[in-house]
């Protein structure tokens, strides 16, 4: 049986380093190639820090919990909280040189979610938001 | 992470070493602005022991850039590894920012 591969944490950015570490050893484990562990990570990295730095804001701070779902084809992860809902939608790629010149464009950490994953969806209820990113293998 | 800022004549040589990430970006932010502060607009970026960046990282980045060009300078990257070159290729960044295999090429850059 496989292990349980979930992990909580308080919604802090000293989480970000835990949750790439979480996936990192997983990854290893199951033996998933590093390219794939490492887009995996920079994934939940970007939605994470969303999460911590925006999802719980007036609110008292809360927890945000990562889970792995390993399969034949695919890798999913689950990432769930209980601040404000926010739905990350997709995103085109940012403008470097409109940024280098002070022109408005888009952020990265969207676009990245979006350019690394296969697919992503969000939805809520009352056990909390879920985001569910899933790589194909 | 870790930071280590040495000078090579009027460059200034920030090495960037460990995780750059929302919770680490900000140490390197006010490095890289403390060397602005104090006139030194020749930047480079040694990301040699840099293992993996996030957006968080990247902002830091294009920000000490844009701040040096507007000052004469310039901020341009030296050993630039796998993983981070990845993030690099996907925001775009490579095609805006000197890349350098190490920091000795990228302070010759300046000369």
């Amino acid at each position: 049986m496989r292990d349980n591969l979930i992990i909580t944490r308080a919604a802090e950015l000293d989480a970000l380093a835990v949750f790439r570490g979480f996936i990192a050893q997983t990854c290893k484990q199951l033996g998933i190639a590093d390219d794939v562990s490492f887009q995996l990570q920079l994934a939940c990295d970007e939605a994470a820090t969303n999460v911590i730095q925006h999802g719980y804001e007036g609110m008292n701070p809360g927890s945000i919990m990562l889970e792995l779902q390993p399969g034949p084809k695919k890798i999913t992860m689950l990432l769930t909280d209980f601040g404000h809902p926010f739905e990350p939608v997709e995103t085109e790629a940012p403008d470097v040189d409109a940024l280098l010149n002070d022109r408005p464009t888009t952020g990265f950490g969207l676009y990245f979610i979006y350019q690394t994953m296969n697919d992503v969806s969000y939805f809520t209820d009352e056990r909390g938001n879920h985001l569910v990113l899933t790589k194909n293998l | 992470m870790e930071l280590n800022t040495t000078a090579k004549g009027d460059v200034r040589v920030v090495a960037v070493n460990g995780n750059l990430d929302a919770l680490t970006a900000p140490e390197l932010a006010d490095a890289l602005s403390t060397q602005l502060r104090q006139g030194n607009a020749k930047l480079v970026a040694d990301l040699t022991g840099l293992e993996y960046t996030s957006s968080a990282g990247l902002r830091v980045l294009l920000n000490a850039a844009k701040e040096a060009r507007s000052k004469g300078g310039d901020l341009r990257f030296a050993g630039v590894q796998t993983n981070v070159k990845k993030v690099l290729d996907l925001s775009g960044f490579m095609s805006i920012i000197k890349s350098f295999p190490d920091a000795d090429s990228a302070v010759a850059s300046y000369a």
